[in-house]
């Protein structure tokens, strides 16, 4: 395996201009410019799994300021299917999105979502779950699904297993295996002048094999690069290791996408590692659980104590749900929220407009301050809200990470 | 007869054709102080806990045009005591119920003490309260407990409380008690809510809310004493009426004609519309539109009937598109054609038939906003028909062009809650858990005989997801 296997020149559809990056952690601002759009980095990508976000409008995801969001390769390609994708003329068809969309490659969900995937050399071995028959689907499927789906940002298929595995040989040889499937999918992409291509950094968390991944992969020069294999309930300590160990060895031109991650914390923690896209289907997920994400931390507003609560969700809060009526919000209340959350579909609707807008904003407000060389005091505010300015209950792995890109995060 | 108007302190119902005051199609507007004026013959839409299902309140100021809101109060009664809605802090003149479902200033709303339409309870009525159904079980409420509620509450419209039996006939016994209790109740609520006789300390503030009087799904004889009484001592307080059935619409005495007809029944789509407007009907609920919604099926007719180019209908045209139907998958033309609600102009049927089979909630926000957009043009339609003076036979045409039902349902809708179950035997969508056990048994079978499966190429090919190897 070696980088001279490199079969053709990367064309890329996207450029990445930095506007200033943090004079003490690794974190940037920046901002990408897509086919659909420019999207403001860091960033936090909604996830509309199957072609939508989970009963908003397009118009309504529009309002929370979202410029790229997720669709997922393995669902698309059951439903609706290659066949319907190519009639309509792709996914931002298929949906009504005009902005960007990036898809992963579906070999997360393969391994996520069934039990009963097999790995080898040609491809990914599964069950269809809806009629049970028995499916391979290889890099070269899954790179010609994506250029069927026409998404902005496309991942290669990788070989993914759980970081906690203790299997190091197993580990080693799906490090090896993703650049190899890497170069299957370069070679098997059709439109590498509209559709920018992410490789993945596999190797788990040996930070060996993650250096020889970032070797190999830079070198095949794709246009954005993903680190992948994380948020499988690894310890936050060694996510962060990884995260900081791989933007340490990749190009600063390239944009630098953690998949699947997730909470807050772990984004802003992530951010002054030097990353700046992040996915996850959590802050939606949550929020039809009736969960609503507030600067401290999260509160269920199926909670009997919010019945009479006649408070905004979060005070000050700028989404459409918050924002007061004579601003040309909603007014919404926690009571009222109470009142329809798991019991009214547009209860979850709005609490996902809520969550979204959230996640947004305060990526939003990280990169202002990372404009303003201000993110070591940010990232302090947001933890002091979090734990009420409690510095005992601050995670050792998030003080741990920081410290080792030169912030404490216990100073005042 | 000339062109009537009726007039109470908050609101005015204007009749602009002059017709007989009863069994025919009329314009009229419903003008409540502050509120959005009503056109009708026009459509109340219901709500489940305060929403217009599926739409967001931020979809529904900007791309709806629904302008009144149907409130049972029962999804605000909760376990506590009081319930929430009667804590929001509010100035004089604002409603709390408007304050707390967020309802925009301007927007008129209906209450009644039931949702529509109403799940038969097994408790039964009584002379002083009504079984109702809450999101936390069978509750009774009080006749005073609902006053109290219109009172405090100050929605602009108020249907009173009535005796009714749900999901069967009631007998001759019962009909009669029917009656008896729901004479006492309107009898009771109008003096208490405007009545002189109640000594001045114990009277409480005079009330904004216009007080619709019940018509019992009744014969007119059954109620006569009832309604000569509606018509006599009680009249100067009555708003408006509300009604059961359509049959309701035939017996409402002349002199009450100038009041509005609010009709909760449950037409089986356009057709039964177009006959209760034609008797006379004012205001209209439309539980089918919601179930259409929740079907997947998209409403697709206009009134009057477009005129068919070749001259000669040859086959009745359907009511609606069934979105599950495979037929669409590639579709991707609008819902209908030349529509200018909100899923038209940025989807295409092929998007709803993707996100029904995915089970998307997304479907069902912007099918809710389809069919009411339809209605809005539907409605509009039938009132420029009756101002032309051309209803009868727009009737006549439409009832040509169109077959006579709504799409059979074929697909799945959402997850039902128990307060939103229909009456009779019911499912609320098959299993869905365990449906991968046959999938790994099937893995299994597949393991034991071969190493690993070869992908049958063809089927999965057109899949598009996975195939030769």
């Amino acid at each position: 395996m070696s980088a001279d296997a490199q079969l053709k020149a990367m064309p890329s559809a996207l450029t990445l201009h930095h506007h200033a990056k943090c004079s003490t952690t690794k974190a940037r601002a920046s901002t990408l410019d897509l086919p659909h759009g420019s999207v403001p980095l860091p960033i936090f990508m909604p996830v509309a799994t199957q072609a939508s976000l989970k009963g908003l409008t397009y118009d309504q995801l529009r309002d929370t300021g979202c410029m790229l969001c997720l669709n997922n390769t393995y669902h698309l390609g059951l439903k609706p299917g290659q066949e319907v994708l190519d009639a309509v003329g792709g996914a931002h068809k298929l949906q009504g999105w005009d902005r960007n969309l990036l898809t992963d490659s579906g070999g997360f969900q393969m391994v996520s979502l069934l039990k009963l995937a097999t790995v080898t050399e040609e491809g990914v071995r599964f069950l269809s779950p809806h009629d049970g028959s028995p499916m391979l689907l290889t890099p070269e499927h899954s790179i010609s699904l994506q250029n069927s789906i026409g998404s902005d940002i496309i991942m290669q298929l990788d070989d993914v297993i759980a970081t906690t595995s203790p299997d190091h040989a197993r580990i080693k040889e799906a490090m090896e295996r993703s650049v190899r499937w890497l170069d299957r999918c370069i070679d098997a992409h059709k439109n590498p002048e509209t559709q920018n291509l992410f490789c993945i950094i596999q190797g788990g968390l040996d930070l060996e094999l993650r250096k020889q991944c970032c070797a190999e992969m830079v070198a095949r020069d794709t246009p954005g690069i993903a680190i992948g294999g994380l948020s499988g309930g690894e310890a936050k300590e060694e996510f962060c290791k990884v995260v900081d160990t791989c933007t340490g060895l990749l190009p600063e031109h390239k944009p630098r996408y953690v998949m699947g991650v997730g909470y807050p914390e772990d984004i802003v923690v992530a951010v002054a590692l030097g990353a700046d896209m992040f996915d996850c289907v959590w802050p939606t997920r949550t929020a039809r659980f009736g969960n609503a994400i507030v600067s401290a931390g999260t509160i269920n507003l199926r909670n009997s104590s919010y019945a009479n609560d006649f408070s905004p969700i979060e005070e000050g809060c700028t989404c459409t749900c918050c924002r007061p009526t004579d601003q040309g919000g909603l007014g919404l209340t926690k009571a009222y929220m109470h009142h329809v959350t798991a019991k009214e579909t547009v209860g979850a609707h709005l609490l996902t407009v809520h969550n979204v807008h959230y996640m947004l904003t305060l990526m939003g407000a990280a990169r202002q301050a990372i404009i303003e060389d201000r993110y070591p005091a940010f990232i302090r505010k947001f933890f002091s809200d979090i734990y009420q300015g409690d510095k005992t209950k601050y995670p050792e792995w998030a003080v741990g990470a920081l410290r080792g890109v030169g912030m404490d995060l216990l100073e005042d | 007869m000339d062109p009537s108007q009726f007039q109470s302190d908050k609101m005015t119902f204007s009749v602009l054709t002059s017709s007989a005051p009863v069994m025919a199609p009329r314009l009229g507007k419903l003008a409540l102080a502050g509120r959005k004026t009503l056109s009708t013959p026009h459509y109340i839409p219901l709500t489940s806990r305060g929403t217009v299902p599926h739409i967001a309140h931020d979809m529904l100021r900007k791309e709806t045009s629904l302008n009144s809101l149907y409130i049972g109060l029962e999804d605000f009664i909760t376990k506590r005591n009081p319930s929430p809605v009667y804590n929001i802090p509010v100035t004089e003149d604002e409603s709390p119920l408007r304050k707390f479902i967020c309802a925009t200033d301007d927007m008129p709303i209906i209450l009644a003490p039931r949702r529509f339409p109403a799940i038969p309870c097994p408790p039964n009525n009584t002379d002083t309260s009504i079984a109702i159904l809450t999101s936390v079980g069978f509750r009774q409420l009080p006749a005073h407990q609902y006053l109290d509620s219109i009172r405090s509450l100050k929605p602009d419209i108020a249907i009173g409380l009535a005796d009714i039996v749900y999901g069967r006939e009631p007998g001759v016994k019962r009909r009669a008690k029917m009656v008896d209790r729901t004479h006492a109740f309107t009898q009771d609520a109008l003096e208490r809510l405007y009545g002189r006789s109640v000594p001045a300390d114990q009277k409480q503030k005079p009330t904004g809310t216009a007080y619709f009087a019940p018509v019992l799904p009744l014969d007119n004889a059954q109620q006569s004493i009832y309604l000569d009484d509606l018509q006599d001592e009680l009249k100067s307080h009555v708003s408006g009426l509300a009604l059961y059935e359509s049959a309701s619409l035939a017996q409402i005495p002349e002199s009450l004609g100038d009041l509005p007809r609010l009709l909760l029944s449950q037409p089986g789509g356009p057709h039964d519309l177009l006959r209760d407007v034609s008797l006379g009907g004012d205001l209209l609920t439309l539980p089918f539109v919601g179930e259409c919604s929740d079907a997947g099926i998209a409403l697709d007719f206009t009134f009057p009937a477009a005129s068919d180019v070749n001259g000669s209908v040859s086959q009745p045209k359907a009511l609606g598109i069934d979105l599950w139907s495979a037929d669409t998958a590639k579709d991707v033309s609008a819902l209908s054609e030349g529509c200018q609600c909100y899923a038209c102009r940025k989807h295409h049927r092929a998007y709803f038939n993707h996100l029904l089979n995915a089970k998307e909630m997304a479907a069902w926000a912007l099918l809710q906003m389809h069919n009411y957009h339809v209605m809005d043009v539907f409605f509009a339609g039938v009132r420029d028909s009756i101002q032309r003076g051309t209803f009868e036979e727009d009737v006549q045409s439409f009832s040509r062009m169109y077959v006579s039902e709504l799409p059979q349902r074929t697909g799945e809708g959402p997850r039902l809650r128990g307060y939103q179950l229909q009456a009779g035997p019911h499912k609320r969508g098959p299993r869905v858990y365990g449906r991968l056990d046959d999938v790994s048994q099937k893995f299994a079978e597949s393991q034991s005989s071969v190493a690993t499966p070869d992908t049958d190429a063809s089927g999965l090919e057109h899949h598009g997801f996975a195939a030769k190897v």
